[in-house]
């Protein structure tokens, strides 16, 4: 079954102007996003993968409002929400939601419980303080603690439990789209399943789609079913779960792959072995995989599902059916 | 380098306008005329009338203020109602004084501060330390004019160790005696206006010297098994002395500031004194020229510290 | 889909009012409790507290019964009476006024006005730091002129010149015309607070709340820097009393018959006075530095109590 499409992301910018010499004028842009489009449907899971300083995490910012395109538009369910006077008029993020990555940062050290949770509903819904406090202990349940929580401070809890209180809270307004920027990737290994269990459940319970942001291919690949990979503010391949995994076509994913980490002990050496060929491989092949500025190429349709930044002769390689590129 | 130094004048030069109006609007606004009582006791009306008008005092302010602006790019200020003479004239034989106890009073803030500030942070947490602290609470936490008064009264009166009035004795001549005299009569004012001075900079290279002592830089150095003395040398020392160094535009900012009260207590005849008389006096052209100085004089000082903090410290230089 | 939230569970009246309470039970200590505690364990500070606010009921409480222009008016049989008399327990000046009463009507005007000076160029001085320091960009560079500007004015030379073209001012004017002036430190120091805090990720989780920005810098912000904001008010106020009455010593502060703390020490002017007639001026200079004293050490101590890792009370 095909859900219908949610956001679509089209063709977005986000340059940060470097300003210099004597008059202190615009010299030069930081591209942090450079041109990225995505579509994501409902209830979907759509994973954005690069390295730190990638511009995944300001795509996901310019999503939710917290970061002004430059250019290139934003549609939610068909309206153009590029416009920081439209969202607020819509109301957006009460729909699109964000968790942010550090849980000791994103929770208010000031501020009980109760009302970090509430803040959204009491921006969004009308609703009388004992509603509010209600639905403010129905949220915590679901995320699997208890209503002694109300009046504590995010001090008072555990990593994986504060960082169970930001889903909370951006589940509080029954949000269609959440942002999810590294939400585990500051908690300690053991309670990571805990969180995106979590956050999985929530999704089957209430229809929610994620817009997975990670660092880490492993991670991603219980979560998504869509992903898209980005390198240097753009985005170098696009496919579905299997796309990726297991045909990838740009040197950068397959060195991405490379790095997940090997549990069976048996296959370490091959493993290892493995991530030295494609490292050598991805410094052999660099410069055809990227202009002279070292952006990265166009995408290139390799089928309905999956796109790649690739040169045009590899596709026409791909085309005339000699199956598998070998590098 | 000099990019930053050149933007930093360029922008002195809209404050200065800017001060420069606000002063003179107000001094315009000031109640009375100068000439009553100060001229003529039994100068009439329609005479004081005519000076006015001679002295073009019924001109709109703008025309007055542009007036005043050309002059000054004269290098002429007016003259002074009170004195008659030149105001520009008067200002110097005054700045003369306030810049030697202003120098002393920064040599000995710098002479208490930097010894003091350096034992501290070499005995964190013992009585020396203790007592510094105390020092350095109690001079900031009383104001300036009541140090100054209580000084004043036990050392200049009480204990009579040094004179409490004027910049040199009167019966001094040659010049030997007069320069001794005028170091003598300044080093009363200028020592307190030190002490006062001294608490911010004692603290800064206090906290300096702690903070430098457990940093990981200083614990290498001592695990590779450098002398204490020497890592102080060259460790410690350099990083928190020129940031220091680099506060002296800052510090005669604050010194300047302080000559209002230090010349009013010690009737020291400086710049601050000069100007308490003209307010006194209504002596407009003065008290303008006055506040202007005094406003170059913390730009300048300002400007001085802000460049030499960034040549210090690279991380500033980045804006 | 959103019904399963609301039948998610059930919860009785009694029983959220129960686990309020509980929960009540558990939450950390407030502020206010942190700093008393921390006031029980210095006794010093608490001194200082006590001694502060004791005296300021007893000058205000006590300034109601003395009848001002009574006082002020001159007296020559009174010329520098003595202390230590039944009439004058601190003696009079030249004009014959007595200076306990003086002392107790100007420590009220000072000390007041100071509180005054203190309450509103503080909360200017917040705002400004709040606003300039939370929008950033053009608005902070804007505002960082204008602060550039007040810094290098000398301000106490315009006070002064303003002060003598005002025609009918007061204490309330003064305290109005001196808060133009003594923003700027708390400014700077709120300021830098709240560049920091702002690039936190609770401010950016407000922003997709759905908070307004106000709402943001008053109601997330600014409690977390609300222990900065007692310790330099504190310390403001300290230096506040030097203000009024260093204007008021030069001559140029309330206007003239307004006893002030500075119009008493102004007394010191006169060499005889500070020799021989020592009681005219002494009692005011000790009573500033005590004064001053006891709020700035009111001020360590909130500082430490704000301070989790110089704290003196044990928990």
């Amino acid at each position: 079954m095909k859900n219908k499409e949610l956001l679509k992301v089209n063709n977005l910018r986000v340059h940060y102007p470097v300003r210099g010499g004597f008059w202190n004028r615009i010299v030069d842009n930081v591209k942090a996003v450079d041109g990225v489009s995505i579509t994501i449907h409902q209830g979907d899971t759509y994973g954005l993968i690069g390295e730190s300083g990638s511009g995944k995490s300001t795509t996901g910012k310019a999503i939710v409002g917290l970061e002004d395109a430059t250019k290139g538009n934003i549609y939610y369910q068909g309206m153009d929400i590029t416009k920081k006077s439209t969202r607020r008029k819509l109301k957006y993020n009460r729909e699109v939601q964000m968790i942010f990555q550090d849980p000791q940062l994103s929770l208010n050290p000031e501020k009980r419980i109760a009302d970090i949770i509430a803040e959204p509903l009491r921006n969004f819904e009308k609703l009388s303080k004992e509603e509010e406090k209600i639905r403010v202990i129905q949220l915590l349940d679901i995320v699997g603690l208890g209503p002694e929580a109300l009046y504590k401070y995010p001090h008072q809890f555990s990593g994986g439990q504060r960082q169970r209180i930001g889903v909370a809270r951006a589940v509080a307004t029954h949000p269609k789209l959440i942002v999810a920027d590294e939400p585990v990737s500051a908690l300690d290994l053991s309670v990571q399943a805990q969180v995106l269990n979590f956050m999985k459940k929530i999704q089957e319970k209430f229809n929610i789609s994620y817009l997975f942001i990670s660092h880490d291919l492993g991670v991603v690949r219980h979560m998504c079913n869509h992903i898209a990979i980005m390198n240097r503010g753009r985005l170098v391949e696009v496919g579905t779960k299997d796309d990726i995994y297991n045909h990838p076509m740009h040197i950068y994913t397959k060195r991405l792959l490379a790095a997940i980490p090997e549990t069976n002990v048996n296959q370490r050496k091959a493993h290892h072995e493995n991530r030295l060929a494609v490292e050598k491989m991805y410094q052999d092949h660099k410069s055809e995989y990227y202009d002279e500025k070292g952006e990265a190429l166009p995408l290139q349709k390799i089928s309905e599902t999956h796109f790649a930044a690739i040169p045009k002769s590899r596709v026409n390689l791909l085309k005339s059916g000699s199956g598998e590129v070998s590098d | 380098m000099w990019k930053t130094i050149l933007r930093r004048i360029l922008i002195m030069i809209p404050e200065l306008i800017i001060l420069s109006v606000i002063v003179f609007v107000i001094s315009k606004q000031l109640p009375g005329d100068p000439f009553t009582g100060s001229i003529n006791p039994k100068a009439s009306m329609s005479q004081i009338h005519h000076l006015m008008r001679i002295n073009g005092l019924y001109d709109p302010w703008y025309q007055q203020y542009w007036n005043w602006v050309v002059s000054l790019f004269h290098g002429n200020l007016g003259n002074s109602y009170q004195y008659q003479e030149p105001v520009t004239r008067l200002i110097a034989e005054r700045a003369v004084n306030t810049f030697w106890l202003s120098l002393l009073t920064m040599v000995m803030t710098y002479a208490i501060g930097l010894p003091m500030g350096l034992y501290a942070g070499r005995h964190e947490g013992k009585l020396q330390d203790a007592l510094v602290r105390i020092y350095t609470y109690v001079t900031m936490s009383i104001p300036f004019f009541v140090v100054l008064v209580i000084g004043c009264w036990i050392f200049g009166y009480d204990l009579n160790l040094f004179p409490t009035n004027g910049s040199v004795s009167p019966s001094a001549s040659g010049f030997l005696p007069v320069v001794l005299s005028k170091i003598y009569h300044m080093i009363l004012p200028a020592t307190l206006g030190a002490l006062f001075a001294t608490s911010g900079i004692t603290q800064y290279l206090r906290s300096g010297v702690i903070d430098a002592r457990k940093s990981n830089y200083v614990k290498t150095a001592q695990a590779k098994g450098v002398p204490m003395k020497d890592i102080y040398k060259h460790h410690i020392m350099r990083n928190a002395f020129l940031p220091i160094a680099a506060f002296a535009g800052y510090s005669i900012v604050g010194v300047l500031g302080g000559s209002l009260f230090t010349e009013q207590i010690f009737s020291y005849p400086g710049m601050g004194l000069l100007f308490l008389n003209a307010v006194n006096f209504r002596d407009y052209t003065v008290m303008t020229a006055l506040v202007l100085l005094y406003g170059f004089l913390s730009l300048l000082g300002t400007l001085i510290s802000d460049i030499a903090l960034s040549v210090v410290d690279p991380r500033i230089r980045v804006e | 889909m959103q019904k399963s939230l609301e039948t998610g569970a059930q919860l009785s009246k009694e029983d959220l009012i129960k686990l309020s309470d509980e929960a009540k039970n558990n939450a950390t200590p407030s502020t206010f409790k942190i700093i008393w505690k921390e006031f029980k364990a210095d006794k010093m500070a608490l001194f200082s507290l006590i001694f502060l606010v004791a005296f300021i009921v007893f000058v205000i409480v006590g300034s109601m019964f003395i009848n001002v222009s009574q006082m002020m008016q001159t007296n020559i049989m009174n010329y520098f009476a003595k202390p230590f008399t039944s009439n004058f327990l601190l003696g009079a000046d030249a004009g014959g006024r007595p200076i306990l009463e003086q002392l107790i009507v100007g420590s009220r005007n000072s000390i007041l006005i100071a509180l005054g000076l203190t309450v509103i160029s503080s909360a200017f001085g917040i705002c400004y730091g709040l606003i300039s320091g939370y929008f950033g960009r053009v608005t902070d560079l804007s505002m960082q002129r204008v602060y550039d500007f007040m810094m290098i004015i000398p301000s106490f030379m315009i006070i002064i010149e303003i002060v003598n073209i005002i025609p009918n001012y007061n204490a309330i004017t003064l305290t109005l015309l001196l808060s133009l002036f003594y923003w700027m430190g708390t400014q700077r120091l709120i300021r830098s607070q709240v560049l920091a805090e702002s690039q936190k990720d609770y401010v950016s989780a407000s922003k997709t709340s759905g908070s307004s920005n106000l709402k943001i810098i008053f109601k997330q912000i600014m409690p977390n820097i609300s222990s900065l904001i007692i310790v330099d008010t504190t310390i403001s106020f300290a230096e506040n009393i030097g203000v009024e009455t260093g204007l008021s010593y030069l001559g140029f502060g309330l206007p003239v018959g307004t006893p002030s703390l500075g119009t008493l020490i102004a007394n010191a002017n006169d060499a005889d006075n500070i020799t021989i007639y020592w009681w005219t001026w002494l009692p005011a200079t000790i009573e500033i530095i005590l004064l001053c004293l006891a709020i700035s050490y009111i001020g360590a101590a909130l500082r430490r109590a704000t301070n989790s890792t110089q704290r003196r009370s044990t928990d």
